[in-house]
């Protein structure tokens, strides 16, 4: 996997769970190229960060849902991966056909989940 | 129409129904009863309900409890949960619970005379399942009976009473535009008190025709099957002048034969579900609730140990510091659990932490300001960071240095925490790159929004935290 320089939009609003997923993206050796720990911030980055690859959402986020920046991002064509510690159950039905990974999950999982959704070969 | 055999109903009825007299023996049970408790009516007849079914335990006691309070106020008495285990008629034990109603049945001079008792079985829902279980299975036998009790037999005052005051609901509906001719207590108050004797339903209860009940009606009317429902979802006008709201109910349709076999009116029978429903809800939408907040604290563990181990190769020390860390997430917990985990007092979360080290070094004080729970998590750990890092490397760390927590709420409600230590070792490079910086970074501009001043001197760490009160004050949806 060589997903040197790529650039990934993280949403996350538990401090402990965002820093521990920047850990692994930058293990991996994903560019963070910006992060958002609540929906106004998440919907202003959506629409603004350029050339991203990937944009991985935590569902609930201080109480709101992530849906208004995941709609931004889907216009756009970026690919979308969900965590939640609900798994696919905690998605409504408009955005079940999208990539979840279920919290807790280990830095294996998430190379996983991001090879599945981007293709193997990236 | 003519009188209707209330007798046959009676029997007829899907739902466990039984009289008792002043001594608790029986006077009647339904087929549906017989059939719960395993024993015909002829072994009831007479019995007293104690002596046949002896039941020491605390459900006999309420059970005897609920009748007698029954019999001494005129009043009816509901127990909404009774364990009560059942012999069935071929001698095994089950274990099941009940929702039991007593009501009680006035004689002409108006003395309570005897009680009656309907039970719904609910031991599914106990066992958390969704869906409720009026034991309607017994329908067909159930209508066949129905059917039968226009033959001429003389009705029964008597009968006709217990229909009235019975818990379930009941109504009579005549000719083909269902014209209402009976309607117990309960399906008056089930549909707001309104007067509907004598008009069709479509005109007494015109919430109900577009919800498809009266073409419903029309088709047990016409085809003369038995139309059953649990947990339906009906909206009905429930009190006078308001609008319909949303209520749930077992309930069916079983249509009214005459002696030729002719179709002439729908008798309508029920039980209002509307709180046992509300309640399977609210209780998935807790386990829901319960499973998320597993589910993120064990992700908040899960970095707490990998930040832990990677941030040194002492395993003695990342022992010490991980259960500390943990505990100090655990006591967010058990204050927040305390309250209902809705919020806790920003001067406990301080003293958790810092009521370790003595009044000589340590002094922190201010007004009592109560946070969100979401806050104290986030605060419970950044002040555990804050001090152990104080006492490994900072003021804590060294006899003379000393450190000052005070926090108030400014004028435009925001919540200001400054942690100033004094007489300290220069900070060192490492301590201001270390985890506990940048969970303290995070924490207060990232997932709470807010402001901070950290400064780094030859005497400590001084730091300014600064939270808006969107962040530590306003509580998250609640799950109801």
């Amino acid at each position: 996997m060589t997903s040197a320089g790529r650039r990934v939009l993280v949403v996350e609003d538990e401090t402990l769970v965002l820093i521990n997923l920047e850990d692994i993206l930058e293990q991996l050796g994903w560019s963070i190229a910006a992060q958002a720990m609540r929906l106004p911030e998440a919907e202003r980055l959506a629409s603004s960060v350029e050339a991203l690859d990937v944009a991985i959402l935590d569902v609930n986020i201080g109480g709101a849902k992530v849906f208004p920046a995941a709609q931004i991002l889907r216009e756009r064509g970026v690919p979308i991966l969900f965590a939640t510690g609900y798994g696919r159950d905690g998605l409504p039905p408009e955005w079940q056909d999208h990539a979840v990974i279920a919290k807790p999950y280990s830095q294996a999982d998430i190379e996983r989940a991001l090879d599945r959704l981007l293709g193997a070969d990236v | 129409m003519a009188e209707l055999d209330f007798a046959r109903i009676f029997e007829a009825l899907p739902s466990p129904f039984m009289i008792l007299d002043r001594d608790l023996c029986y006077v009647a049970a339904n087929a549906a009863y017989q059939q719960v408790v395993g024993t015909p009516f002829d072994r009831l007849k007479g019995q007293n309900l104690f002596a046949l079914f002896p039941n020491e335990g605390e459900a006999g006691k309420r059970l005897r409890q609920s009748f007698e309070r029954v019999l001494a106020t005129g009043e009816p008495d509901t127990l909404a949960y009774i364990n009560y285990p059942i012999t069935e008629a071929d001698g095994t034990v089950t274990n099941r619970y009940w929702t039991a109603v007593h009501v009680p049945l006035t004689g002409p001079d108006g003395t309570v005379q005897h009680v009656m008792q309907n039970t719904v079985d609910v031991t599914e829902l106990v066992r958390m399942r969704e869906a409720t279980t009026l034991p309607y299975g017994s329908i067909s036998a159930a209508t066949r009976l129905i059917e039968r009790t226009r033959e001429t037999e003389a009705s029964s005052a008597e009968f006709r009473r217990l229909f009235q005051q019975a818990p379930a609901f009941f109504a009579v509906l005549s000719g083909p535009s269902h014209v209402f001719t009976f309607t117990s207590d309960s399906y008056i108050k089930l549909i707001g008190g309104r007067n509907v004797i004598g008009q069709a339903i479509a005109q007494a209860m015109p919430e109900v025709v577009e919800q498809g009940f009266v073409a419903l009606l029309d088709r047990v009317y016409a085809e003369g099957h038995v139309h059953a429902a649990e947990s339906a979802r009906v909206m009905l006008e429930n009190e006078p002048g308001q609008p319909a709201k949303e209520t749930f109910l077992d309930f069916s349709y079983n249509p009214i034969r005459d002696g030729a076999g002719n179709i002439t009116g729908v008798f309508v029978q029920g039980m209002d579900r509307t709180e046992a429903v509300r309640a399977a809800r609210r209780q998935r939408l807790l386990i829901d609730e319960l499973n998320h907040r597993v589910k993120n604290t064990l992700a908040t563990v899960q970095s707490i140990a990998s930040q832990t181990l990677r941030s040194t190769s002492d395993f003695a020390q990342a022992r010490r510091s991980l259960e500390a860390r943990i505990m100090a997430l655990s006591n967010a917990h058990t204050m927040l659990s305390d309250r209902h985990w809705h919020d806790a007092e920003l001067g406990h979360l301080v003293c958790q932490e810092l009521s370790a080290f003595g009044d000589e070094q340590v002094d922190y004080g201010g007004p009592a300001l109560v946070v969100n729970a979401k806050t104290t998590v986030a605060l419970a750990l950044v002040l555990h960071e804050m001090a152990a890092n104080a006492a490994r490397h900072g003021a804590l760390s060294v006899p003379e240095g000393n450190l000052a927590v005070r926090w108030h709420r400014d004028g435009e409600g925001q919540l200001v925490l400054e942690w100033i230590e004094r007489n300290g070792p220069t900070p060192a490079e490492t301590v201001r790159q270390g985890f506990g910086s940048r969970l303290l970074r995070m924490v207060v501009t990232g997932e709470l929004g807010g402001g901070l001043d950290l400064n780094y001197d030859q005497n400590g760490l001084r730091a300014r935290l600064s939270i808006p009160a969107t962040a530590y004050a306003e509580q998250e949806a609640r799950f109801d």
